[in-house]
Formats: structure tokens, C-alpha cells, sequence
């Protein structure tokens, strides 16, 4: 049992006694008690006629019974804040309270950069109406704080001289628009977010304008009635997409477009008893021959021999389980393989990445920040600050595949290769950094650190890992 | 550097981020108890008073029965009062009881994960997401985006709305110029902002002085003498400076002539704006929230985390994100510091550290300088339908005879 689960544990019972014991509710019957107590007396006073003895006789008698009531409150309230505390002392010892950073917020003055990194997200989530919702609130507040800033603006043009600020402003807009329209005739697929993201403006860059919001989300839903499709074993329409995107697909080296036409095959093939489609010459061994004769001639002699198997198996038919063929035919994980692939490559197409990757950075976030916090208490400790270089001063472990690049290490210097610093081979086939390589020089040559080879500066390349 | 330590999910440390989780609904808690409390003792005593009065009054005859029924009509009233205030403090404790609960087994379900390769870790690590996303737009004001998030998501027990949004209706009333609402939850906390040494209703007190100096006509200043006696002077010991600057701005009003700067900052509508991120920054110690929205402290940690020196870099790798360019299907996905969502924002962060290389098996040159593991020269030639004994660069396209390549030794 990890401490993690002790305490937990140890959490949940605090929670389940808090439950079981009776909380501020309970006082509420005892206000009601008194309340009964002041009606009944004033009642008896009435229906004695207003009596002055009984009056006196009466409210002095419940004195003492009131107070009573009260005193049992405060015993109530006393068992409420007991249990309440021991809930506190539980979160004390198991979860004591660590702070987080809170020096330097990197994060600060990138708002209008997280909110479209926000937006971006609920877009692919398919969370269509919480992102317009969101752009739209956002956006009101952007233009609230545009108007705000041209005010302030103009303030300081007047106090300060500065006449800078506007002109500036104008230039980085008409840059944009170029930029814009160079973009849109380059390339048909590209993203409706490319051209904000490769023409560095300020305003169009931090905001999602709504026609691009609108354009992504009309990109998303249809990758979502497609991956739906997929679910429910209809692969027509994915099929169509990777059709009309082939050009794309194939420069790519992308599989797709065949995969889904395979699987399709194979899908018929297996007839109405496993697919449930109409019983007809369209469906079972005959409709996936027909199938194949209707569409594999696209792939040409590319897919050559997984076609020659796929129509091999026509043989097999009556025992495809014991035949040669019985693996590819097993459909058990095709769908959602080719529904992974499909949007790999619709989000690829579209410039990003298949998963979301606001949620792999929160994540590794998660489990970077420890490591954070360690090093900045340790540098706390020794009197020097958190400063933010270029790299990192500690390593932050992620699991394999949260790592997207090759990262060269130089065996030597043991830094990370970047390109001021390269990674260089030298002739006998070893990787160097390229400052580590000047150090061993000496004149034009140099020995490598790793086998008896010698070689010349010229000799060694600059290489792409 | 990626091995399966760095798989597993350490659970000591894995719920920093979630500190507020449970941490806020219990100093709700506590908060409501205390105003629950406050009510019984100030009602009690009041009660008890007036009847031992009445009962007095009454035996002495120097009270009327028809008076007797009229404090005790009093009493009644003041009953049921109270019991509608203790009802709303019993509600919200329950609420906050069920928050706890949902909380507990939200982060419960975690304690029987070990890997962040388990499939239910995604889900989880999903549900932490939106609940940083509500977080960050309710810190940010975004209420209505934050209410619908959380809707969709079904996890209102998760996240702090009704706090928040409290909050924001105070912050949104300092920024308009109004200081009614902050004096009244200085008023609530007053002893717990006096334990953490807040200076906020200090503040506050200034600026109703210095709004009536604003006006600048004799009956006002008047009217801010009387106030800063009642409520200024007696911060004499703990401010002393700023006392003495409050009693000179007496002389110096808003529309003087070459008023010095010190006392020109106090009548700067800039005040607002300060008097709001005090009141933010009293309101979050006191619930004990982080100083920034907790996806601020993810989202900078995790993008360096990710972030290496390619990312950014002018050379296209498998990777990149280059959409309108030839870029292969073979690598898994794009990194997410590369795609479009992130790159600008992980500009300024730092990348990643790593004291080992993370590389292919069996790394081939090209002609083209480009180094890749044949694993994937391999596949991208099956796919590709090469003739035999050829390989096309995954990033470049071109295609290269198997006898042009030269192994590398990294």
C-alpha cells in the first residue's frame, strides 16, 4: 500500500464520520423547540385573556428551558467543528500544503496565446458550443481591452511624447493581410489557423477570428460524423475523404486510403451474418469481389501482393479461420485502428497534431512539475533564483511517447545538439557536437574520442538526426 | 530520456495541482461554520436578554401582558430568522459535504492507477484538464464559458463556480468604482484578514476618504474628516506612512497645480484597478488558491517539459508541423510544441533538459546529410512501393540507393 493510498484511506473514513455525524442541520430542531416553547406561551397569555399572572407566571417558567435549548446548539455546533477539524488535521498530515511556484508566472502575459490554445482545443474535443460560447467571451474581452489600450494610448502620446505606438500598429496589420493572401494561393489544404500562425501579426495571431474558429469547426465536425461513421462500422465516408484527399495522403507515404478500401473488402466479405448489411449481390464474397473490381484498380501495382491475398482468400472462404489469410480478416481491433490512423492523418492535413496538445502538456506538466518545484527550492535554498535560460538546468523524465524528436546527447560535452551546436560524424562514422569537435582539434585534425581513428576537420558533416 | 520509471505515477507528488481540491471546500467549510456559529451566539444572546427583560418587566407589573406577547411576537420572529440563516448554512455544508465526497473519489480513482500508460490514466488526466480549463476561465472572468464547460463535462462538484463567480462580483464592483461589496467580505473575514496581516480594508477605508477629497467642496471634506477619524486613524500604528500622506492629501486635492507625484498616485483612477488585484490577491490566500491559475503553473512546467531545441528551430524534422510541405505519415504523431496551438506560446519557455540521447535503433545517413533509424527507412519503402534496394527520405522525399547509406554511430 503506497502512502498515497494510506492517506486516501485515511481520508475517505474522515469523510464517511463526517457524514454519519450530524451536522449543522440539527440545530435547526432545536429552534424549532424553542420556537414551539415562545408560541405556546404566548398562546396560553392569549387564551387566559391577557392575564397578568399567568403572563409573568408563564414566560418566567420557560426561561430556564430556552436557555437550555441554546446550550444544547452550542453542544451540537461544538460536535459539528470537532468533526470539521479532525477532516482538517487529516488533510494536514496526509496533504500537507505544498506551495506551487509562484515567483515567476511565464504564463502571465500569454493570455490571448492560452486562449486560443483553449479554443483550439474545444474545437477538436468536438465541444462545438462551449468553444463559441468561450470565443465569443473571450473575443468581447479582447475588444474590450483593445479599446482600452488605444485609450491608454492616446494617454501616453499625450504625456509622453511617445507617437510611436500607432503607426507601428497600422504597419503590423497590413503585413497580416499580405501575408494572408500569399498564404491562401500557396497551398489548398492548409489550415484555416496557418495563416494567422505563419504571418506573425500580433492581433490576428492571438485571436481566433470567429470565420476561423468557424472554419476549423466545420473541419472538426465533419472528422467527427466520419470517426462516428467508423464506430458504427460504416467506412463510406471515410473512405470518400481519403479519396479526395489522396494527393495529399500519398505524398504523405500514408496508407490510409488502401487501409480503409482493405478493411472494407474484408468487411463485406465476412457477409450479412457479421456486418448486418442487406443479404444481397452486393454483400458476402460476391460484393467484396465486386468491391475490389470497382476500386482497387486506383492503387495500381503499389499494394500488389496484399491485393493477390485479399482476392486469394475468395478460395478460402468456407474456412478462412484455419486458411493462411485468417489474420487478415480478423476485424476484432481494425475499425478502431483505422479510426486512429484516420485522424492522425485528418489532423496532419490540417497542421496538428492527432492529440490534443493543450492535454499532452498539461499532463507532462503534471508530472514534470514535482522536479520543478524541487529544483527551485533547492535554488531558493542556496540564494540563487529561478532565472529562465535556454534550457532547462534539470531533467524532467516523460514517458517514451511523450517524446516527439530525436534528442542528441553528445557523448563528450554530454549537451544537447541545437543548431548553433550541431551534431557533426566524422569519418569513422561516430557523432560529435560540433564544439566539442573544435575542442579536440588540433590544427586541421583530430583523433576521435571513441575508436583509434583519426580524421580531418573537412571530412566531418554536419548530419540531420 | 523516456524508461519506464518515468511511466509511473508518483503518487506522492502527482496531486500538486490538485491541492485546491480539497483544500478550499474544507476552509469553506470552517467559513461557514464560523458564520453559523456567529449567528447562535449573537441570536442567543439577544434572545435570552429580551426575555429575561420581559419575564422582569412582567413579574415587577411594570410590563403589560399585551406587551409580553408583543416581545414575544418579537422573539418568534427573531427564531425563525435565525433558523432560515442556520437552513442556508446547513445547505451549503451538505453541498460542501458532496463536494468533498466527489473530490475524494476523483482523486481516489488515481490511487489505484501506477502507470501513466493505464488507459483510465488518460480519462483521469482528461478530467484534470477541464477542471484547470473552468479554473482558468473563472479566474480570467470567462463565467459563462466556464458554467458551460462544466455542464457539458457534468463536474460541477470538481470546480469552484459559485466561489468565483462571489469573487467576481466583487473584483468586477473595485474596478467600477465601488467599495461596498469588498468592505462587506472584509467585513465577513475580518479575522482571518487580520491574521494574514491584510492590509485591504485599509486600502478600502483610503479610498472612500479619497473619493470624498475628489469632490472637493467644504461639506465633504467634512464628511472625510469624520470618516478618516472613524476609520483611518486607527491604522496610525500599523501604516504610519501612509496615515500621514492620507491626512496631508487634506491639502493637496485632485485639481492643485503641480500636485506632487506621491500625492497625484493616490487620486489616480489607476487605484481601481490595484484596490481589485488586492482584494484577488487577499481572497486567495485566504481560501488558500495558487497566486496564478493553476493551468498557467501546468502549461509552463509541461511546455518545457516537451520543448526541445527543434522546435523552434528553422530545420524541418519528422515532427514539425509543416502543413503545404511533403511530411510522411511515418512519424507518429506531431509534436505538440510544434503544432499550431502551442508554438507561439512555448517561444518563451525553456526546453527540456536531457543527459541521455533518445535516438532510432540503427541510425543510416543519407547522401542528404539526414539520419534516420532503418527500422523506418524500411517501412517507408514498403509503403512507398520502392523498387528493392531503395529508401526515400521521410521529411525531403527523395530516394536514395540502399548502397548511398552509411551507418551512424550515436
Amino acid at each position: 500500500m503506497t502512502a498515497q493510498t494510506t492517506a486516501m484511506e485515511a481520508l475517505q473514513k474522515e469523510l464517511d464520520r463526517l457524514n454519519r455525524a450530524p451536522g449543522l442541520s440539527a440545530t435547526e430542531d432545536r429552534v424549532d423547540n424553542i420556537i414551539e416553547m415562545l408560541t405556546s406561551v404566548k398562546d396560553q397569555i392569549v387564551q387566559s385573556g391577557m392575564d397578568t399572572h399567568v403572563a409573568s407566571m408563564s414566560i418566567t417558567k420557560i426561561q430556564n428551558p430556552i436557555k437550555s435549548s441554546f446550550e444544547k446548539i452550542n453542544d451540537d455546533l461544538k460536535g459539528v467543528t470537532a468533526t470539521q477539524r479532525k477532516l482538517g488535521k487529516t488533510l494536514d498530515k496526509h496533504f500537507p500544503l505544498k506551495d506551487l511556484p509562484s515567483t515567476h508566472d511565464a504564463m502571465a502575459d500569454q493570455e490571448s496565446l492560452i486562449n486560443r490554445a483553449i479554443s483550439m482545443h474545444l474545437l477538436r474535443e468536438g465541444q462545438f458550443s462551449v468553444a463559441s460560447t468561450f470565443i465569443e467571451e473571450t473575443g468581447d474581452a479582447a475588444t474590450l481591452e483593445n479599446a482600452n489600450a488605444v485609450v491608454e494610448g492616446q494617454d501616453q502620446v499625450s504625456a509622453s511624447d511617445n507617437y510611436d505606438d500607432e503607426p507601428m500598429d497600422e504597419d503590423r496589420d497590413d503585413d497580416d493581410d499580405d501575408d494572408d493572401d500569399e498564404d491562401d494561393d500557396d497551398d489548398e489544404y492548409m489550415s484555416p489557423l496557418e495563416g494567422a500562425a505563419t504571418g506573425l501579426g500580433f492581433r490576428q495571431l492571438q485571436n481566433l477570428s470567429s470565420l476561423q474558429s468557424h472554419e476549423l469547426e466545420a473541419k472538426f465536425s465533419q472528422m467527427y460524423t466520419i470517426l462516428q461513421d467508423i464506430k458504427s462500422r460504416n467506412l463510406l465516408s471515410a473512405i470518400e475523404w481519403a479519396r479526395s484527399n489522396s494527393g495529399e495522403l500519398e505524398a504523405r507515404g500514408s496508407n490510409l486510403e488502401f487501409e480503409l478500401s482493405r478493411l472494407q473488402y474484408v468487411w463485406l466479405f465476412k457477409g450479412p451474418r457479421v456486418n448486418g448489411l442487406p443479404d444481397n449481390e452486393l454483400n458476402g464474397t460476391a460484393g467484396a469481389l465486386l468491391y475490389a473490381q470497382q476500386n482497387f484498380w486506383r492503387f495500381g501495382n503499389r499494394y500488389i501482393g496484399e491485393i493477390q491475398q485479399l482476392a486469394n482468400a475468395q478460395i478460402y472462404a468456407r474456412n478462412l479461420s484455419e486458411s493462411p489469410y485468417r489474420h487478415t480478416f480478423s476485424t476484432e481491433t481494425a475499425f478502431a485502428d483505422v479510426a486512429s490512423s484516420f485522424t492522425r492523418e485528418f489532423c496532419s492535413l490540417l497542421g496538428l497534431s492527432a492529440e490534443s496538445p493543450l492535454y499532452v502538456a498539461v499532463t507532462a506538466g503534471a508530472l514534470a512539475l514535482p522536479l520543478l518545484m524541487k529544483y527551485q527550492q533547492a535554488t531558493r535554498a542556496k540564494g540563487t533564483e529561478w532565472t529562465t535560460t535556454n534550457e532547462l538546468a534539470f531533467e524532467t523524465p516523460l514517458p517514451e511517447r511523450m517524446l516527439y524528436h530525436s534528442i542528441f546527447v553528445c557523448p563528450v560535452s554530454k549537451e544537447q545538439t541545437t543548431e548553433q551546436n550541431p551534431p557533426m560524424m566524422i569519418p569513422c562514422g561516430h557523432v560529435l557536437a560540433k564544439e566539442t569537435l573544435q575542442r579536440l582539434l588540433k590544427g586541421t585534425r583530430f583523433k576521435c574520442p571513441y575508436c583509434p581513428a583519426e580524421g580531418l576537420e573537412k571530412d566531418a558533416r554536419r548530419i540531420m538526426i | 530520456m523516456a524508461d519506464h520509471e518515468a511511466s509511473k505515477i508518483n503518487h506522492d507528488n502527482h496531486l500538486l495541482l490538485d491541492q485546491p481540491l480539497l483544500r478550499l471546500p474544507y476552509e469553506l467549510l470552517r467559513k461557514n461554520f464560523r458564520s453559523a456559529h456567529f449567528t447562535v451566539e449573537k441570536e442567543s444572546t439577544t434572545l435570552n436578554k429580551l426575555l429575561k427583560e420581559t419575564a422582569k418587566g412582567s413579574l415587577d407589573g411594570k410590563t403589560s401582558p399585551e406587551d409580553v406577547v408583543k416581545n414575544l411576537d418579537t422573539m418568534i420572529a427573531k427564531m425563525r430568522g435565525m433558523k432560515r440563516k442556520l437552513s442556508t448554512y446547513a445547505n451549503e455544508e451538505t453541498r460542501l459535504y458532496k463536494q468533498l465526497d466527489a473530490r475524494v473519489a476523483h482523486l481516489r480513482e488515481l490511487s489505484d492507477m501506477h502507470s501513466v500508460e493505464d488507459v483510465k490514466y488518460e480519462a483521469w488526466s482528461r478530467k484534470r484538464l477541464d477542471r484547470l480549463l473552468v479554473d482558468y476561465m473563472l479566474r480570467h472572468g470567462y463565467n459563462t464559458s466556464a458554467q458551460a464547460l462544466a455542464n457539458e463535462r457534468e463536474m460541477h462538484d470538481l470546480v469552484d463556480v459559485e466561489t468565483f463567480l462571489t469573487m467576481s462580483k466583487i473584483r468586477e464592483s473595485l474596478e467600477n468604482g465601488s467599495v461596498t461589496e469588498a468592505l462587506a467580505w472584509c467585513n465577513d473575514n475580518k479575522k482571518e484578514l487580520r491574521k494574514l496581516q491584510s492590509n485591504l480594508e485599509f486600502l478600502l477605508r483610503c479610498q472612500q476618504y479619497i473619493e470624498l477629497l475628489r469632490i472637493n467642496t467644504p461639506s465633504k471634506s467634512v464628511e472625510a474628516i469624520t470618516h478618516a477619524k472613524k476609520y483611518i486613524a486607527p491604522f496610525q500604528e500599523q501604516y504610519p506612512d501612509e496615515v500621514r500622506e492620507m491626512a496631508a492629501l487634506l491639502a493637496h486635492r485632485p485639481t492643485d497645480k503641480n500636485l506632487p507625484l506621491k500625492y497625484a498616485a493616490w487620486y489616480s483612477p489607476d487605484r481601481w484597478t490595484k484596490l481589485a488585484t488586492s482584494f484577488v490577491e487577499a481572497h486567495n490566500k485566504l481560501l488558500g488558491l495558487p497566486t496564478f491559475p493553476l493551468l498557467h503553473t501546468a502549461l509552463s512546467s509541461g511546455l518545457s517539459a516537451l520543448k526541445t531545441p527543434a522546435c523552434h528551430g528553422t530545420q524541418k524534422t519528422t515532427s514539425s508541423s509543416q502543413p503545404g510541405h511533403s511530411q510522411t505519415s511515418m512519424t507518429s504523431t506531431v509534436c505538440p510544441i510544434c503544432s499550431i496551438e502551442l508554438n507561439e506560446l512555448a517561444k518563451n519557455v525553456p526546453y527540456a533538459h536531457h543527459s541521455k540521447s533518445h535516438l532510432d535503433n540503427d541510425l543510416l545517413l543519407l547522401p542528404n546529410g539526414r539520419v534516420y533509424g532503418q527500422a523506418k527507412l524500411d517501412e517507408y519503402a514498403a509503403k512507398a512501393g520502392l523498387a528493392e534496394g531503395q529508401v526515400k527520405d521521410l521529411v525531403t522525399g527523395e530516394v536514395y540507393s540502399r548502397t548511398a547509406l552509411k551507418k551512424v554511430f550515436a
